[in-house]
């Protein structure tokens, strides 16, 4: 049987067999409603309950200021839709490098009048807070950043970001979905005012995640209906994706910093042989300040799905940076904010370590993935790429 | 798996990979706003596409289709390549996803522009 490495960690994960096992009663036996004031209904309201002090205990903030959200993309749309709405009109502030959560829907509310400016990133994808500086008006009533990139890993500056929010009284929105449960985050310390987060990055089920809201942030809901979440969010509570997300916020406060250390080890390794035998190869993002198990490779004059596809048949799943779809060729909107060439950016293969990565699996995808580009390398028509 | 066995295959095997010496045709087709490109050489003898090569750059697909095409061309008329469809690869290849058609076309386009340079040649 061919190995299996999944190198895909920013895409999804497994659910952790711990966050498994808690939500399993919430879908056969506590199934209430947690709105339902019976004792089915309270079982299910304590879960709902426990998962959000969990939560609000691991970022330190208050219960009452988490709204649950069906994931990372409803939260980025709640926070920037939500924030400028409860505003009416004016300017918002993010980058050129945000996932399109953000980036799709402050060009959606250019559609309803608002105007948007979308900040540059240097080489290694960071933002210069001078830009935001720069870029903040009067009439600025948002600034949207995300904390790590997804497809370089890239962290960026928040805490120099926040304090110029703060100073302004400008509200900070951060898409965390990166960050959350791998680095440790202070909302206080770095001036963030919403915080979005999602359960399938961190080992817990798909279809949940939050948005913290600090107390006192103008907002107004997008979703429209009944008493949920403190009016915030209508809709009945999906009990079991909650639990999951509470747990997996739990076990991830234990594991996520030896963990943080046994991946950027990994990492290492895995940088270190691709660079010592595949030739033409850079990583892309910043050298230190990046996600522990984000290894994003540019492989030059080679095709990202090429790559993909070569590895998948060895049992390796990577993604690519770039794809071709229906005839268009859209290289990453990161690595072209990057100013990453073209003959570079055509070739980004995103390798995410995660809980199950291990020493042989890294030695593996190297030994693969060095005769593939070979490979592929020799079919190339000369100065064609 | 998204794609047919053939396609895997050429893919990962690809016949008549390379450059070619004197060639007596050669052509490329490049498709538009994807950045695929495919390159083709034929040596003719008595009117026949008796050794072909190709190089490429592109996905999987591209690769395999190309390889398919120079499968399907060798010890054909230089003429009867003019007309070689894009569909006929892909029948070859049992298949290619809605969005990887291009592949196809890509591979047929450049045979025929190779083979379409052959008989200017020849003429």
């Amino acid at each position: 049987m061919t190995r299996r490495v999944y190198l895909d960690h920013n895409a999804s994960t497994p659910v952790h067999p711990e966050v498994m096992a808690e939500m399993l009663p919430y879908f056969t036996d506590l199934y209430g409603n947690p709105s339902s004031i019976h004792a089915f209904g309270r079982d299910a309201r304590e879960g709902v309950d426990l998962a959000r002090e969990r939560i609000a205990r691991f970022l330190k903030v208050s219960p009452q200021e988490l709204v649950f959200t069906s994931g990372g993309t409803e939260s980025d749309n709640f926070a920037v839709k939500g924030l400028a709405w409860a505003r009416g009109r004016g300017h918002l502030i993010t980058s050129r490098v945000e996932h399109h959560a953000v980036f799709r829907t402050c060009q959606a509310l250019e559609g309803f009048g608002f105007e948007g400016t979308y900040v540059g990133v240097d080489g290694y994808g960071m933002l210069d807070p001078d830009e935001v500086r720069r870029a903040i008006r009067p009439d600025t009533v948002a600034i949207s950043v995300m904390h790590a990139n997804s497809e370089v890993g890239t962290i960026q500056p928040i805490g120099e970001i926040g304090r110029l929010a703060r100073e302004r009284k400008i509200p900070l929105h951060v898409d965390a979905v990166q960050t959350f449960g791998k680095i440790p985050i202070d909302v206080d310390a770095l001036g963030i005012d919403l915080l979005s987060f999602s359960g399938h990055k961190i080992y817990g089920p798909k279809g949940i995640g939050g948005l913290y809201v600090r107390k006192g942030t103008k907002m107004v809901s997008i979703q429209h209906g009944g008493e949920h979440e403190r009016r915030r969010r209508a809709g009945t509570e999906n009990v079991p994706g909650i639990v999951g997300l509470g747990k997996a916020v739990e076990v991830r406060a234990r594991d996520m910093r030896a963990e943080a250390e046994r991946l950027t080890a990994l990492r290492t390794r895995f940088w270190e042989g691709v660079r010592a035998r595949v030739p033409e190869v850079r990583l892309s993002g910043h050298p230190t300040e990046r996600l522990p198990g984000t290894a994003s490779l540019l492989v030059r004059h080679v095709e990202s799905e090429s790559i993909v596809l070569g590895l998948d048949l060895k049992g390796i799943g990577v993604s690519a940076g770039s794809a071709c779809t229906a005839g268009n060729v859209e290289p990453s909107h990161v690595l072209v904010a990057m100013g990453v060439p073209l003959d570079w950016a055509m070739g980004a293969v995103r390798c995410s370590l995660g809980r199950s990565t291990t020493a042989e699996d890294i030695d593996y995808v190297v030994a693969c993935l060095e005769p593939i580009v070979k490979k592929l390398r020799q079919v190339l028509p000369v100065g064609a790429a | 798996m998204r794609y047919s066995a053939t396609v895997l295959d050429h893919f990962l095997n690809p016949r008549n990979a390379g450059m070619m010496r004197d060639p007596d045709g050669t052509g490329e087709e490049e498709y538009e706003g994807c950045g695929d490109l495919t390159r083709f050489f034929l040596r003719v003898r008595d009117g026949r596409a008796v050794e072909i090569r190709f190089q490429t750059y592109g996905c999987g697909p591209t690769i395999a289709a190309a390889s398919m095409a120079s499968e399907l061309a060798r010890g054909r008329a230089v003429d009867d390549l003019c007309r070689l469809k894009a569909q006929d690869i892909e029948t070859a290849l049992e298949g290619l996803p809605e969005d990887r058609r291009h592949a196809a076309d890509v591979a047929a386009g450049a045979l025929r522009a190779a083979a379409l340079d052959a008989l200017g040649k020849r003429g």
